[in-house]
């Protein structure tokens, strides 16, 4: 363990990469079945796009749900009515996520701490009900959009399987190695100083307001591109994508895995989907019953969640410290 | 310190702030020549630490009413962070350094925003203590570093007011020493500078004039050694 954390933290983006990019051909070792792969890495997008969000700034957002949702439908759109060809549905999506990102950021980030919570919460679910009721003639209400007959390829390449898996994959490299710049850039410090005190960095001439909108946006572009890989994936748009327990669970993720560290969210949201798709098979209905206790467990007894985990038991058995690690 | 008709350096005119509905300064007037360092000084709550804030723009204490000009701007219409753009740098009581942060990250965001001042190199020249804890959290250094530190970020921006809030405060005898060498090298550079301080006869050596507040009103203007040599003054107003 305490080799590979060292490793890890000497050859960062190649050990991902060669983590991310091997991950279909061991999976099914331990339970795991084509398609599931995708997911995880889809969810791990979003998931290492909030972290730049909480992590750094400490905003908690229970509306990134919006993001993922709203690209989700875009995607879907472009789609059934443009051309199964991906790359102007995943632009238009991407286009239209931020748009709604600056929208929503700019309302909901004067706030701070719960009230910035329970705002992007209702604004979640005033687009959510307004997808299933207004907006239901283009969306498809309560049955989700339905895409018949469509498979979405690129430049001409079917995306599914593993040609799905590798853009997946890809786009995740890509977005690590930016978040990673990202946390060491003065842009990223600054969100981190926004963590512990913002008007310390007024007084340095920074326009606070301005950062913290830059760091929604940054982490809602990400939510977006995820939220359009899904429907690429998989070409269905689904309610519960717009649904708050979309922004809940991207949120039980983060903590689980360890917020402030990327890698952290990301292991998070593989645990996470694992959990509900292999595990919850042998423990039956009670599957989300333990995966709560495991939550709560990890809460109170690890609050860095498994991050906090693996520095542990590197602390303990290799007497190391863990002062370089994240 | 000149009374002229509105075309110094630093101006304040007839600024009242308010914290919530506390009515804390009530309505002061002075001007700053280019260079100038004043102490402000009094007892305990006259409010000497809102007028710096107020000076900074902060968006506590409320600045209801006055007018104040550094180097021909208003500052009076601006946010904080505009402020400090201008070039007002304030070091306040809790030294202004962000935690979780190392000395020289600390440095760097103080270079994120125009204008700047001083190159990093140049402040480690200047403070090699800082540059032998460069990847050091800076809130684990002690007391008298993390003042160094932030002077040292005030001058890596473009500063024309500095505002030191009770750089002395908590500081041990030696290391009050320090801070006053390296207040006396900052008082060379050039910089209009006023201090704020308890220790009133430690500022009174740095500042060449005086301002004496009582309950959100200036008292007493003057020069440095008019208080030194005032023994009712110092009596009345200061303690010493």
């Amino acid at each position: 363990m305490n080799k590979s954390t060292s490793i890890f933290s000497k050859y960062p983006i190649p050990i991902f990469s060669l983590v991310v990019l091997s991950f279909p051909f061991w999976f099914e070792y331990i339970g795991g079945y084509p398609g599931l792969d995708t997911k995880i890495l889809i969810w791990a997008l979003m998931a290492l796009g909030f972290d730049i969000l909480l992590g750094f700034t400490g905003y908690l957002s229970f509306g990134h749900a919006i993001f993922f949702g709203v690209s989700a439908y875009a995607t879907g759109l472009m789609l059934k009515h443009f051309s199964p060809e991906i790359i102007p549905a995943m632009f238009i999506a991407v286009i239209v996520g931020t748009i709604m990102a600056f929208a929503v950021g700019y309302l909901t980030m004067k706030r701070s701490g719960i009230y910035f919570s329970i705002l992007t919460l209702a604004f979640g679910e005033m687009l959510n009900s307004a997808a299933l009721s207004t907006l239901q003639d283009i969306t498809g209400g309560d049955n989700g959009l339905t895409i018949p007959d469509v498979k979405p390829v690129l430049f001409g390449i079917r995306m599914d399987g593993l040609s799905m898996y590798f853009l997946a994959a890809a786009i995740l490299i890509l977005g690590y190695y930016l978040a990673r710049r990202i946390a060491t850039s003065p842009f990223g410090l600054i969100l981190k100083a926004i963590k512990s005190n913002q008007e310390r960095l007024e007084y340095t001439g920074i326009d606070v307001q301005k950062y913290k909108l830059g760091g929604f946006v940054i982490s809602a572009i990400y939510a977006s591109i995820a939220g359009s890989l899904m429907v690429i994936y998989e070409p269905y748009v689904a309610t519960e994508y717009l649904h708050w327990s979309t922004s809940g669970e991207l949120v039980i993720m983060s903590v689980m895995g360890g917020v402030g560290t990327l890698v952290g969210p990301m292991i998070g949201a593989a645990f996470m989907l694992y959990f509900e798709n292999v595990l919850s098979v042998p423990l039956g209905e009670e599957w989300l019953l333990v995966l709560g206790i495991i939550f709560m467990a990890i809460v109170i007894f690890l609050p860095g969640g498994f991050m906090e985990g693996l520095a542990r038991i590197k602390k303990r058995y290799f007497n190391k410290s863990n002062k370089e690690e994240k | 310190m000149s009374d002229t008709n509105g075309n110094s350096f630093f101006s304040v005119k007839d600024v009242h702030a308010y914290y919530g509905e506390s009515y804390i300064v009530q309505g002061i007037s002075f001007d700053l020549n280019e260079g100038e360092i004043v102490a402000l000084l009094g007892r305990n709550g006259a409010g000497k630490t809102t007028t710096l804030k107020t000076i900074a723009r902060a968006l506590d204490p409320k600045l209801k009413q006055g007018e104040i000009y550094l180097a021909g701007q208003n500052l009076h219409d601006m946010k904080t962070h505009e402020a400090a753009q201008a070039g007002v740098q304030l070091v306040p009581e809790d030294r202004r350094i962000i935690p979780g942060l190392t000395v020289e990250e600390n440095l760097i965001i103080a270079q994120v925003a125009p204008n700047i001042g001083w190159e990093i190199d140049r402040i480690y020249e200047h403070f090699p203590k800082l540059a032998e804890r460069r990847k050091q959290e800076a809130t684990s250094m002690s007391g008298g570093e993390q003042q160094m530190l932030a002077v040292a970020r005030a001058l890596a921006r473009d500063v024309k007011l500095l505002l030191l809030d009770e750089p002395y405060e908590g500081l041990a005898p030696v290391i009050v020493h320090e801070i006053e060498s390296i207040l006396q090298e900052v008082k060379k550079l050039g910089i209009t500078t006023i201090i704020v301080e308890q220790n009133a006869v430690a500022a009174l050596k740095l500042a060449d004039s005086a301002l004496i507040l009582d309950t959100g009103k200036i008292v007493f203007k003057g020069t440095a050694k008019e208080v030194l040599d005032n023994k009712e003054l110092r009596e009345e107003y200061l303690a010493i």
